[in-house]
């Protein structure tokens, strides 16, 4: 199942614009750290990114029953940078539009997990470059 | 023109009026001002306070909900305990956001404030309760739920913040806007009141020419109307003058020592009825014609028959009479012929006492009856005393008038000079009549001078 989504992403990866990744701040391959705000730190990871950027359209009801499809991760759980949708989610929380970001979990019990999470919920690794 | 004085007092009524009425318009607009701007202040310092309690609100939240994960990690009771102060937190904070938004009428924020409340409470019910009740159950869609709260409650407070901060905006833009009508309405005052200090300013000035010229113009009249002694040959002139009209130096008395010839001299003093400026202007009218008559007749019984028919022609008002004394002095012999019109207010202090002289006539104006005149010699030393019936009416505080012999005594104990003796005749009459006197008064003495300094 894991591996079917992986080729999934991979083939979604292959349809997204090149222009999209140009404007992302983050790159195919970055080493990432998934941390939320200081209220509250822990990351919702989705299964879609058409999901995620539902979640911050919706009613409060509605993301409730869109809760299903997302994963709860604690802060600070690294994954790795494999896709980047620009400017794709917009909310009237958010001063300008935020990026969509595929990742693969690579620690913690979701390792090896790929999901989509907003732009703002990840952290570039201090050692990276 | 009897109108211009009235006008010109009811122009600055007026202008002062305006003034006035302005003033109060202004300070009552500054006050206003003053009471909306405060006002505005205050709802701005309330708008501010809410907006720190909402911040103090969401930290409280968020108290609850790291009381609530502390429990279901480690289950100690002391998180239960931080949970429900926490939860007790909130719960007075909302109170208090919530009647400081309903005192400044905020709906909008205070539905946003009541969605953010309802959340919190589903938050309670459906997370809190449940983890509360039973602290080892899975955690997992617990905790999902929690992270959905916490983003909601997130966006909900954002959205009541952003409502606080628009009214405090729109508060801020309606004081910039207080502020700038009051500068722009305090410029147009001071423009007014410039404008209208400007015309103040001038009609006063036009005032005051005007007053200068009508002084000038009285100046001029008081010369041609003052009452005039010219030394006369072995004798002393004294003379005094006061108006009953206290803004003019001129009254319905007067009195004239004018020399027709050599050792003849004119001798004059007559009282108008009525006073002030009206009745001066016959005084003038008197010294003239009298002068006139004077020099063509020797008499005086002539002088004041040809003045009696020439005034009541010139004149021709009924209701109007003079009193008067005309007297020929000759410096040679110190003889004085005399004739006088009803004018009892005439003395004569010799060594020996003073006598009043008798009147000869009737008053000039009232009828035509003939004139007499009488002569009488003077010595050296003697003093003729002419003075008008401010002297004789004037009155005590009980309202008892001098008379004739009061007038008398006066003059037996005045000064020996003539000067001295009509300073000491107006000051008796000012002593006696207060500050104030009811009748104009003239004073003329003239006395013979002794023996050793005349044939000196």
């Amino acid at each position: 199942m894991r591996k079917a989504v992986s080729l999934l992403l991979v083939a979604v990866w292959a349809a997204t614009p090149v222009a999209a990744w140009a404007d992302c701040k983050e790159h195919r391959g970055d080493k990432v750290v998934l941390y939320s705000t200081t209220d509250d730190p822990s990351v919702l990871i989705w299964d879609s990114r058409a999901r995620l950027r539902s979640y911050y359209g919706a009613s409060f009801d509605e993301a409730q029953a869109m809760l299903p499809h997302s994963i709860l991760v604690a802060p600070g759980t690294r994954a790795t940078v494999i896709s980047c949708v620009a400017d794709y989610i917009e909310s009237p929380i958010f001063q300008r539009p935020e990026d969509a970001v595929g990742v693969t979990i690579s620690s913690g019990p979701q390792r090896g997990v790929t999901r989509w999470v907003l732009g703002s919920d990840i952290r570039l690794m201090p050692d990276h470059h | 023109m009897k109108n211009e004085p009235l006008a010109n007092i009811t122009g600055t009524l007026l202008i002062t009026a305006f003034l006035l009425v302005t003033l109060a318009f202004a300070v009552q607009g500054a006050f206003e001002t003053r009471t909306e701007i405060a006002h505005t202040f205050s709802r701005q310092a309330q708008i501010q306070q809410a907006q720190i309690e909402l911040e103090e609100l969401l930290r409280l939240q968020i108290d609850e909900e790291n009381s609530l994960r502390g429990y279901s990690l480690t289950r100690d009771p002391f998180y239960v305990a931080q949970y429900h102060q926490a939860a007790a937190g909130y719960d007075a904070k909302e109170s208090v956001i919530r009647g400081i938004l309903h005192d400044q009428q905020l709906s909008g924020a205070g539905v946003l404030l009541g969605a953010y409340s309802a959340l919190q409470s589903r938050w309670r019910a459906e997370v809190a309760r449940p983890l509360l009740r039973h602290p080892r159950a899975r955690l997992v869609e617990l905790d999902k739920r929690n992270k959905l709260f916490s983003d909601y409650e997130t966006r909900t407070v954002a959205d009541v913040r952003a409502a606080l901060a628009s009214i405090e905006a729109r508060l801020v833009a309606s004081t910039q806007l207080q502020l700038n009508r009051s500068a722009y309405v305090r410029a147009f005052w001071v423009l007014v009141f410039g404008m209208l200090a400007l015309l103040f300013n001038m009609y006063r000035s036009r005032l005051n020419r005007e007053l200068e010229q009508e002084r000038t113009i009285t100046e001029i009249l008081q010369r041609a109307f003052r009452s005039e002694s010219v030394p006369l040959p072995h004798c002393e002139v004294g003379s005094a003058y006061l108006s009953a009209t206290r803004q003019v130096a001129v009254g319905g008395d007067v009195f004239d020592v004018y020399r027709l010839s050599g050792n003849r001299a004119l001798i004059l003093i007559a009282d108008i009825s009525g006073k002030g400026v009206d009745a001066a202007v016959l005084t003038a009218f008197i010294k003239f014609m009298v002068r006139a008559i004077a020099l063509r007749h020797s008499e005086p019984a002539s002088i004041l028959a040809e003045f009696n028919e020439a005034f009541s022609k010139a004149v021709g008002n009924p209701y109007l009479f003079v009193s008067m004394f005309v007297g020929i002095l000759d410096t040679a012999t110190f003889t004085l012929e005399y004739g006088s019109a009803g004018h009892d207010c005439a003395w004569l202090r010799r060594r020996n006492g003073v006598e009043q002289l008798s009147v000869t006539g009737p008053v000039v104006g009232v009828m035509e009856e003939p004139f007499y005149s009488k002569t009488i010699e003077l010595n050296p030393g003697d003093t003729l005393v002419l003075t008008t019936d401010g002297l004789t009416e004037v009155r005590n505080r009980d309202g008892k008038p001098l008379l004739s012999a009061g007038a008398t005594e006066l003059i037996e104990g005045a000064g020996a000079h003539a000067q001295e003796l009509a300073d000491d005749l107006v000051e008796a009459a000012r002593a006696r009549g207060g500050a104030r006197l009811r009748d104009d008064l003239a004073i003329l003495a003239i006395r013979i001078m002794d023996t050793e300094r005349v044939y000196a």
